[in-house]
């Protein structure tokens, strides 16, 4: 009891506590996981699909084509954002109890992050891994044998890390904004639940 | 103020703005709490007492007035002190329990101590022991929403006392407890005030509680109504012969 309280000291931030609070939400909100991880995979696997589908070479069709392909990865790319404002928004109430106990804002932003990146990284592997199933079964249907041609598939690697990264960031991203609202707020004013 | 003060709030106010109207849950308190008290805080719903806990508890930032926990203003305080001063020197206990979730008992007890640096078997070892004063040992491993309201209740309070602080904010702790264990509960506070200097400020309508106390203070509409020292408080509960 001789501790004094007017001398007041630096917390530092431990990573495996981080590690520790991402993987426990990961689990015990195992739905929520499972649906994130959809989400994310159906935006890569459309992604990689529309960079790697053969496109017609008549303009009218190309334009259709356009039109279709930008409206659907705009509900995509609002899919993933919405689940992953929901998904932080569901614990601000967490997020305020653990500032009680004296998390850092930095513990609250980074172990969010930490959670929606490997959210994000699965999601966009297995996103590749369907992206490829589609692109090929299309490409079969379209070239038949000119699918198992190299130059058919040139350029792939770059649309394989363009589709996996733009799944991680909106995932990471669209978990930090509102992780760092919640963060920074009076922890009771975060407690009371999403505003 | 005395030298022995360890919570200075001067005219605090808490204005709550809905549309037009104005609700003043708390109108210019002044408080001046000592340390090692053992503070009853009383009223009616809605007089204020969450409010206030959790301004003088750094949770909340005042709409007017200033509040000091000892030495330092608590507005001047910067986000990351202000993270240490709740991580190691207040314990609370919430009128609604507020576990973590995702954490067994025993983790969320030990995480105000991993956040203050103690390595994981430190905090297991004095956890389980907490636990085990609460009467919880044999739950440790179990997740908040696996135990009764009583039984996260007494987590709350393991885990409020994890760090040893030198306040302890208790909102309505024994509200959820059978008399047995409500009992023990504030025999565990009254000693941790009585022998460890700890002070305690517990907002009650629980009459055992006020016996303990050395001081009631009573508040209605966000005002200190009147306060009551121990000497006076015997008469008085004794007399409305509760
Ligand atoms: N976030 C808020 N927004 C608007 N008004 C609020 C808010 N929080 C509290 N109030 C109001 O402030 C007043 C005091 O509330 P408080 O929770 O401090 O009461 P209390 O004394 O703890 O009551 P109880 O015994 O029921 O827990 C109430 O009138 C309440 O409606
Ligand atoms: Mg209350």
């Amino acid at each position: 009891m001789s501790r004094n309280l007017w001398e007041i000291k630096r917390l530092r931030l431990k990573p495996e506590l981080i590690w520790s609070m991402a993987l426990s939400s990961l689990r015990l909100r195992m739905g929520r996981t499972l649906l994130t991880l959809l989400t994310v995979s159906a935006c890569c696997a459309f992604l990689l699909f529309l960079l790697t589908a053969p496109i017609s070479d008549d303009p009218a069709d190309r334009q259709m084509w356009g039109l279709m392909i930008t409206l659907s990865l705009l509900v995509s790319v609002a899919g993933v954002l919405n689940t992953m404002l929901m998904s932080v928004t569901q614990r601000y109430r967490e997020i305020g109890t653990i500032k009680c106990l004296g998390a850092l804002d930095s513990f609250v932003l980074l172990s969010v992050m930490l959670e929606s990146a490997l959210l994000g990284l699965t999601g966009a592997l297995l996103g590749i891994v369907g992206g490829l199933i589609l692109s090929f079964g299309m490409g079969l249907l379209d070239a038949g044998a000119g699918v198992f041609a190299a130059a058919y598939w040139s350029g792939l690697g770059w649309k394989i890390l363009v589709s996996a990264f733009v799944g991680l960031a909106l995932t990471t991203l669209g978990a930090a904004f509102p992780a760092a609202v919640a963060a920074r707020m009076p922890p009771v004013e975060a407690m009371r639940g999403e505003k | 103020m005395s030298a022995t003060s360890l919570i200075d709030a001067r005219d605090v106010q808490r204005y709550y703005k809905s549309g037009a109207t104005v609700v003043k849950a708390l109108d210019g308190v002044t408080l001046e709490i000592r340390a090692g008290e053992y503070l009853s805080l009383m009223g009616p719903s809605g007089s204020g007492k969450t409010t206030f806990f959790n301004i003088i508890g750094a949770l909340d930032v005042p709409t007017g007035g200033s509040v000091k926990l000892g030495e330092r203003e608590l507005a001047s305080l910067s986000m990351a002190e202000l993270s240490y001063l709740r991580c190691a020197n207040i314990g609370y206990i919430f009128q609604n329990y507020n576990l973590v979730e995702v954490f067994s008992a025993l983790r969320n007890v030990t995480l105000p101590m991993r956040f203050l640096g103690l390595t994981e078997a430190e905090a297991n070892d004095k956890a389980a022991m907490l636990l085990k004063r609460v009467g919880l040992d044999h739950r440790m491993h179990h997740l908040p929403n696996e135990l009764s309201g009583g039984q996260q209740q007494r987590v709350a309070i393991a885990r409020a006392l994890a760090n040893d602080p030198m306040l302890v904010l208790a909102d309505e702790p024994t509200g959820n407890l059978d008399t047995k264990t409500a009992t023990s509960i504030v025999e565990l506070l009254s000693e941790l005030s009585r022998e460890k200097g700890v002070t305690i400020v517990s907002a009650t309508h629980d009459h055992r509680m006020l016996s303990v106390s050395d001081r009631v203070v009573y508040l209605r509409d966000g005002r200190v109504e009147r306060i009551l020292n121990r000497d006076e408080l015997k008469i008085s509960v004794g007399s409305i012969g509760s």
